[in-house]
C-alpha cells in the first residue's frame, strides 16, 4: 500500500468511440473501467489491483456522459457524472430520493467526477445511489461485442464487489421508468460525519391510493453482503392503511429482518437499532411526500 | 500632537502570506524541489515487536536505490525532542533502530531516482525477523514476564535499566494531601479515559537534504524549530553546528508533531550523505498515522469538597501509555500535574502520582495541550460531578476556587511557576452565565422527548511559554535580528516559526508598532540556523509571549541608537526625541517631544547614517521571558442529542478567549473557533482502535476510518460566539500573552458536561460516539424499567 504514487505500470487508453471501447474490452487482458476513478484509484493505491494491465478511460465517448429523456423514463449513461445528475431537473422533480442519496455521497470535488454506473460496478454493498434506482423500478443496461442485455437493478449484485457483469461487458447506462402520480420518496443515510461512506442507509418509495399504500419498494445499504432490495416487506404493505403503527411495526420488522456484519464504521448492534430508526423516519417522509397526512 | 494614527495592535488586517496561502504559490517542505533530487522511501515494520536477523539489500543496490539500514548510521543514541535539559532528557532511539518496537516503524530506508523506484526497491529488500510477543496494555505491559521491549536506556548521561517497561515515574506531592481529605465533609473518586488520536495535520512530515560542495548540509523540513533539528542533526552526523544550515520555511501545521525532529529527517539526512546527493523523504498519510499520536492518559481523580463549596484537597493519579519511544513523558507528566494543580487552590494540598509505560505502539507526543485536554476533561467533569451531586452553582463554585491574580500558576510542571497576572476568568464565567440564562437551565430528569439539549461549561487555560523567574527544566528564550534599511523600512529576521497561526504578522506588528513604521514597511527575511540566534521552539503557546518579547527587546534597542543619530543629526538630545508613525508620509518618523513639527523621516536619519559611515542601524540580543501567563478559555456549550441514534449535534457555541491584549482579534477567534472543532472530534468523533493480533491500526493508517468533524458537522458561524476578555498581560508585548493551546483546553469537559445535562448520563471515557451513547441510553432506560 502506498498512497502517495501508483506504483503498477499499466497500459491506459481514451476512445472515442462505444465500438473501440468495446473492442479494448474484448481484446485486451485484465480491463479495469476509468468512468470517474474515485473508487479505481483508491483500489489502485491500496494495492488492491495487483493484475490490472490495462486502464480504459471512458470518458472519450460523448454518448456515454448523456442523461437522456425516453418516452417512458430517463436513461443515465455510465459516463455522466454524479454532480451532473444531482443538478438535472428532471432527476429533482421525478426522481428526489436519487438526488437525495447523491447529495449524500462524499464531498462535491468527488462527485464531481464520480459517476453513477461507478457506483454501480463497484458493486459495494453501501452503494448510495444504488438503492434509489431499486426502489424507482430501474434497469441497468450492459453491451458488448457479443450484444447487449438489460437486468434489474434489484438482481444485478451477486456478492461484494461482485455483479452481474461479465468479461467483455461495459454497464452503458441505467434506465428509470417514469413515477406515477401520488409517488412518495426518501432517502436516509447515517454516516460518522457528512462526506462518509454510510454506515447504514434506506430508501423508500411507495404509491399512495386515498389513505392507502398502492405500493411500496424499499431498499437499505450496509446492512446485508450487497445492496439489500426488501422485496417481501415493501409488498407487505400494498393495500394498507398508513399510520405510524404501521411505520413503526415496519420499521420493527426489517430491523429484526437484517443480518449486519460490524466494521470500521460501526458495530453490527448499532446498524440493527438504528435501522427501526430511519426505516420509521423513511416511510413516515416517502407517505408525506406522496401528499399523505398522518 | 499630530493626528494619532491607528495602532496596528488589536487591528484585523489582512493576513501577509494570505495570498501565497490560497493561490497555492506558497513553498512549503512538500514543495521544495532541488536539481538532481533523488527520492528516499522507508521501510517499515510490519510487525509490532521484532528482532532484524538478517537483512540483503542487494537487489535493490541493483536497482540503482541507495540503501540505509542500522549498519550505515552512527547509532548514537537520542530523544527527538530537546526543549527539555539533557539532565531531564530520556534517550531511547538510534536514527534506525536494531529492532522493531512498533508497526510502521522505520526500519530502512532507500533513496532512488524517482519515488516509484525508491518504492520497488523498499520492497526488494529481504529481511529475516525474528518476531517477538507484544504488548500494548500499559497495565499487561508493567506485570512480571511481560514481554520488554528495551533493556537500558539513558537519562541525560546515566544508563538506566528499565524493569517492566516503565520508562517515567514522576511523583509530586505538595501541602497535606491526608489533613486536606480529612477535614472534607464529601470525598469524590472517578476515573477517566482518553484514547489516542492522530495530530491530523493538513501536511505530512517532509525532509529536503542537501550535501553542498563545501562539506556542509543544507536542511528543508517541517520543523517547529529550526535550531532544534540542526543540534540534533550536527549531534547524529557528528558534524559542526556551522556546517549545517536548517531553512526556516512556513509548514502546514503540526500540532505539536514537530516539536520534536520529525522521525524521518535524520534518516534523510543520512540517506543524502550516504548518496552524496541531495534527497526528498515524504511520509504518506499512512506513515504519518505511524508516526506520532497524542498521548492517552487514564486519570484517577480524587477531591475533598467541604459543605461550604471548598475544594480541600486533591489527588490525581495518572497512567500513561507513551508506546515505543519517549518522545518526553517525563515533562509531558510534570505539565499534566502543572494544568491540574493550576486550575484550582485546593487549599493547597495537591498530589499527583505518574507513571508512564512502554507498549509496542506508535511513540506519543505533545499535540495541542500537552496534557492540558486530557487532564481537563478529567477535572473539569469532576467539578461538573461535583456541583451536580452537591447543589452547587457551577459558575460560583468555580469562582470560589480558581487561581487568578495572584495566585501561583505552573508554566511547565513544578519547576517553572509564576504569579498570574492577568486573568479573564471572571469575566468569562459571570458574563457567560448571564448570556446564556446558564443557572436557569432545565435539569437533566426533567428534560424529555426523543431530542434533547443539554447546555454545558468548562474552564480552562494553557501557559504562554515556558519561562520562569527561576530556570527550571525547560529551555525559554528566542532571538531576533532587526535593521533598519536606508529608505525608513526594517527587516526583521526571527528564528521564530508559523504553524499557521499568524505569529510572522505578530511579531512584524511589534516591530512596527515598537519602530512606529507602517506595517508594510516590516520586511520577515527569509531566516535558517547560521544567520539566527537560538529560539527554543514555537510550542507551549509562546510564538507571540516569547518569540514577541525578544522582537519587542531587540526593536527597542534599535529605537535607542535611531534616537542616538537623529539626535545628532537634529543637534537634540535623543531623550528629548520620539518616534511617530506619519502615513502621509509613507514611513515613521522621529520628532522632539510635543514640538512634532520639528522631525527627520526614519529613511532619511538611516540614509544620513549610511552617507556618514555610521553604520547600519540594527541590533541583535537573545531574550528569555520572566514568566508564563496563563492564557484562558470558558467554553458555553448547547448539545443536541438524538436519543434514538446517540448522534450528538451542537447547535451553539459560546466561547471566551483571554489573550490579554489581540494583536490580531479575527486570527485569534479563528483559533477557537478551529479549536472547537478539533475537540468536538476529540470528545465525539476520534478513534484509532488497534488489530491486536498484528499490531496495525484498524484504519491502517487511511483517513477513509478516521473521522473529524468538518464545517457541516459544525455549528453555524453565526451561532458561534467568541469573545475576547478585556485583560491586559503586563509582562507580554503589548499586553499579550498566547491563545493557542488554551483554546482546546475546555472543549471536551463543556460538551460531556452539555451531554450529562441533556440526558443525564456521565461519560468518564472519550470518543461519545452514537454507538457509546446510544448503547448507554438503552442501559439506562433497561435500568429505569428494573
Amino acid at each position: 500500500m502506498n498512497t502517495k504514487i501508483l506504483e503498477n505500470e499499466f497500459e491506459y487508453s481514451k476512445p472515442g468511440s462505444l465500438e473501440e471501447v468495446l473492442e479494448t474490452l474484448a481484446t485486451k487482458q485484465n480491463v479495469r473501467i476509468f468512468a470517474g476513478g474515485t473508487d479505481l484509484i483508491v483500489k489502485l493505491k491500496l494495492g488492491a489491483l495487483p493484475d490490472m494491465e490495462h486502464m480504459l478511460d471512458i470518458n472519450g465517448v460523448e454518448e456515454l456522459g448523456k442523461i437522456e429523456t425516453r418516452a417512458d423514463g430517463l436513461e443515465i449513461f455510465a459516463g455522466a457524472k454524479l454532480w451532473s445528475i444531482e443538478s438535472d431537473r428532471r432527476v429533482e422533480e421525478n426522481y428526489p430520493a436519487l438526488r437525495e442519496a447523491i447529495q449524500a455521497m462524499a464531498s462535491i470535488s468527488v462527485r464531481n467526477m464520480a459517476t453513477l454506473g461507478g457506483n454501480f460496478c463497484n458493486a459495494s454493498p453501501v452503494a448510495d445511489a444504488v438503492g434509489p434506482v431499486m426502489c424507482y423500478g430501474g434497469k441497468v443496461r450492459m453491451q458488448s461485442k457479443r450484444g447487449a442485455r438489460e437486468v434489474n437493478a434489484v438482481d444485478f449484485f451477486l456478492a461484494p464487489g461482485v455483479s452481474v457483469l461479465e468479461k467483455g461487458e461495459l454497464l452503458t447506462s441505467v434506465y428509470l421508468p417514469a413515477p406515477k402520480a401520488h409517488t412518495g420518496h426518501a432517502f436516509v443515510k447515517m454516516g460518522r460525519v457528512k462526506s462518509d461512506i454510510a454506515k447504514i442507509s434506506i430508501t423508500a418509495v411507495l404509491e399512495r391510493e386515498g389513505d392507502r399504500i398502492a405500493s411500496c419498494r424499499l431498499a437499505m445499504g450496509s446492512v446485508a453482503a450487497r445492496p439489500l432490495f426488501l422485496k417481501a416487506i415493501g409488498e407487505g404493505l400494498a393495500g394498507k392503511a398508513m399510520t405510524e403503527a404501521l411505520a413503526q411495526e415496519t420499521a420493527q420488522n426489517i430491523s429484526d429482518f437484517i443480518k449486519p456484519i460490524g466494521d470500521n464504521r460501526t458495530t453490527a448492534e448499532y446498524r440493527t437499532d438504528v435501522a427501526k430508526v430511519i426505516a420509521r423516519d423513511a416511510l413516515v417522509s416517502a407517505w408525506k411526500n406522496s401528499g399523505g397526512t398522518l | 500632537m499630530n493626528q494619532m494614527n491607528e495602532s496596528v495592535i488589536g487591528k484585523n488586517i489582512p493576513r501577509s502570506d494570505g495570498h501565497a496561502k490560497v493561490t497555492g504559490t506558497m513553498v512549503y517542505p512538500s514543495d521544495v524541489i532541488i536539481p538532481g533530487m533523488m527520492y528516499g522511501a522507508v521501510l517499515r515494520s510490519p510487525h509490532p515487536h521484532a528482532e532484524i536477523v538478517s537483512v540483503d539489500t542487494s537487489e535493490a543496490e541493483r536497482m540503482g536505490a541507495v540503501c540505509l539500514t542500522y549498519a550505515d548510521i552512527n547509532p548514537i543514541m537520542y530523544n527527538e525532542r530537546s526543549v527539555s535539559i539533557p539532565a531531564a532528557t530520556y534517550r531511547d532511539r538510534t536514527v534506525l533502530p536494531s529492532k522493531a518496537r512498533h508497526f510502521g516503524e522505520p526500519l530502512m530506508a532507500v533513496a532512488a531516482d524517482t519515488e516509484e523506484l525508491a518504492h520497488k526497491a523498499v520492497k526488494a529488500i529481504k529481511i529475516e525477523y525474528k518476531v517477538l510477543e507484544a504488548v500494548y496494555d500499559p497495565d499487561e505491559a508493567m506485570k512480571e514476564g511481560a514481554p520488554q521491549l528495551y533493556e537500558n536506556i539513558y537519562l541525560g548521561d546515566n544508563k538506566l535499566t528499565v524493569k517492566n517497561n516503565i520508562g517515567v515515574v514522576r511523583n509530586i506531592d505538595e501541602g497535606d494531601c491526608a489533613g486536606g481529605f480529612a477535614r472534607a465533609d464529601r470525598i469524590f473518586e472517578h476515573t477517566f479515559d482518553l484514547e489516542r488520536i492522530y495530530h491530523n495535520q493538513l501536511e505530512t512530515k517532509c525532509a529536503v537534504c542537501k550535501p553542498e560542495p563545501d562539506g556542509s548540509l543544507t536542511v528543508w523540513a517541517t520543523a517547529q524549530s529550526i535550531h532544534a533539528n540542526r543540534q540534533l542533526l550536527a549531534r547524529i552526523l557528528n558534524m559542526p553546528l556551522s556546517k549545517l544550515n536548517v531553512v526556516r520555511l512556513p509548514f502546514g501545521g503540526a500540532f505539536g508533531s514537530s516539536i520534536q525532529v520529525n522521525t524521518v529527517t535524520p534518516i534523510c539526512a543520512c540517506l543524502a550523505l550516504k548518496a552524496g546527493r541531495p534527497v526528498k523523504l515524504t511520509s504518506a498519510r499512512e506513515e504519518d498515522f505511524y508516526s506520532h499520536q497524542k498521548y492517552p492518559a487514564r486519570f484517577t481523580v480524587k477531591m475533598g469538597v467541604t459543605n461550604d463549596g471548598v475544594i480541600t484537597a486533591a489527588h490525581v493519579k495518572a497512567l500513561i501509555d507513551f508506546g515505543a519511544h519517549q518522545v518526553q513523558p517525563l515533562p509531558f507528566m510534570g505539565c499534566t500535574a502543572g494544568w491540574f494543580a493550576s486550575l484550582y487552590k485546593y487549599d493547597g494540598n495537591i498530589r499527583f502520582d505518574g507513571t508512564a509505560v512502554y507498549t509496542n505502539k506508535t511513540p506519543c507526543c505533545a499535540m495541542q495541550g500537552y496534557g492540558n485536554p486530557q487532564i481537563n476533561f478529567a477535572i473539569e467533569s469532576m467539578i461538573d460531578i461535583i456541583c451536580e451531586e452537591m447543589r452547587f452553582s457551577a459558575v460560583d463554585f468555580r469562582l470560589k476556587n480558581y487561581r487568578g491574580i495572584g495566585d501561583e500558576f505552573w508554566g511547565q510542571g513544578p519547576t517553572i511557576r509564576s504569579i498570574i497576572k492577568s486573568c479573564g476568568v471572571e469575566q468569562s464565567l459571570v458574563e457567560g452565565r448571564k448570556m446564556t440564562d446558564f443557572e436557569n437551565r432545565q435539569r437533566p430528569e426533567d428534560r424529555t422527548g426523543d431530542i434533547r439539549r443539554g447546555l454545558g461549561l468548562a474552564r480552562g487555560f494553557h501557559t504562554s511559554g515556558t519561562a520562569g523567574p527561576k530556570e527550571g527544566e525547560v529551555i525559554d528564550y528566542s532571538s531576533a535580528l532587526i535593521k533598519i534599511n536606508e529608505d525608513g523600512s526594517v527587516d526583521l529576521v526571527t528564528p521564530v516559526t508559523d504553524h499557521g497561526g499568524g505569529t510572522w504578522d505578530a511579531l512584524k506588528k511589534i516591530t512596527a508598532e515598537t519602530l512606529q513604521v507602517p506595517f508594510d514597511m516590516v520586511g520577515l527575511a527569509p531566516a535558517a540556523t547560521t544567520n539566527t540566534g537560538y529560539d527554543v521552539c514555537t510550542h507551549a503557546t509562546r510564538g507571540v509571549y516569547c518569540g514577541g518579547a525578544a522582537v519587542y527587546h531587540v526593536a527597542m534597542k534599535v529605537k535607542e541608537r535611531l534616537l542616538e543619530y537623529a539626535g545628532r543629526l537634529m543637534a537634540e538630545h535623543a531623550y528629548n526625541l520620539e518616534v511617530a508613525r506619519r502615513d502621509e508620509l509613507g514611513q515613521g518618523v522621529v520628532q522632539v517631544k510635543h514640538f512634532p513639527s520639528k522631525f527627520m523621516t526614519i529613511g532619511d536619519i538611516a540614509k544620513q547614517a549610511q552617507i556618514m559611515s555610521w553604520g547600519t542601524i540594527a541590533y541583535t540580543d537573545s531574550y528569555r521571558q520572566r514568566n508564563c501567563p496563563p492564557c484562558f478559555t470558558t467554553h458555553f456549550v448547547e448539545v443536541e442529542i438524538d436519543t434514538r441514534t446517540g448522534v450528538i449535534t451542537v447547535p451553539k457555541v459560546l466561547i471566551f478567549g483571554d489573550c490579554g491584549v489581540a494583536l490580531n482579534p479575527d486570527l485569534v477567534k479563528g483559533q477557537l473557533i478551529g479549536s472547537f472543532n478539533r475537540g468536538f472530534g476529540y470528545t465525539v468523533f476520534e478513534t484509532m482502535p488497534l488489530n491486536e493480533k498484528t499490531g496495525e491500526l484498524m484504519n491502517k493508517g487511511l483517513l477513509t476510518d478516521y473521522k473529524t468533524p468538518t464545517s457541516a458537522e459544525m455549528p453555524k458561524i453565526e451561532d458561534v460566539e467568541v469573545i475576547l476578555c478585556d485583560t491586559y498581560e503586563p509582562s507580554g508585548p503589548y499586553g499579550a500573552k498566547g491563545i493557542g493551546e488554551a483554546a482546546l483546553a475546555s472543549v471536551q469537559a463543556a460538551i460531556a458536561n452539555a451531554v450529562y445535562n441533556a440526558v443525564g448520563i456521565r461519560f468518564y471515557k472519550l470518543p461519545i460516539t452514537p454507538e457509546v451513547l446510544l448503547a448507554a441510553l438503552k442501559k439506562k432506560e433497561q435500568e429505569a424499567a428494573k
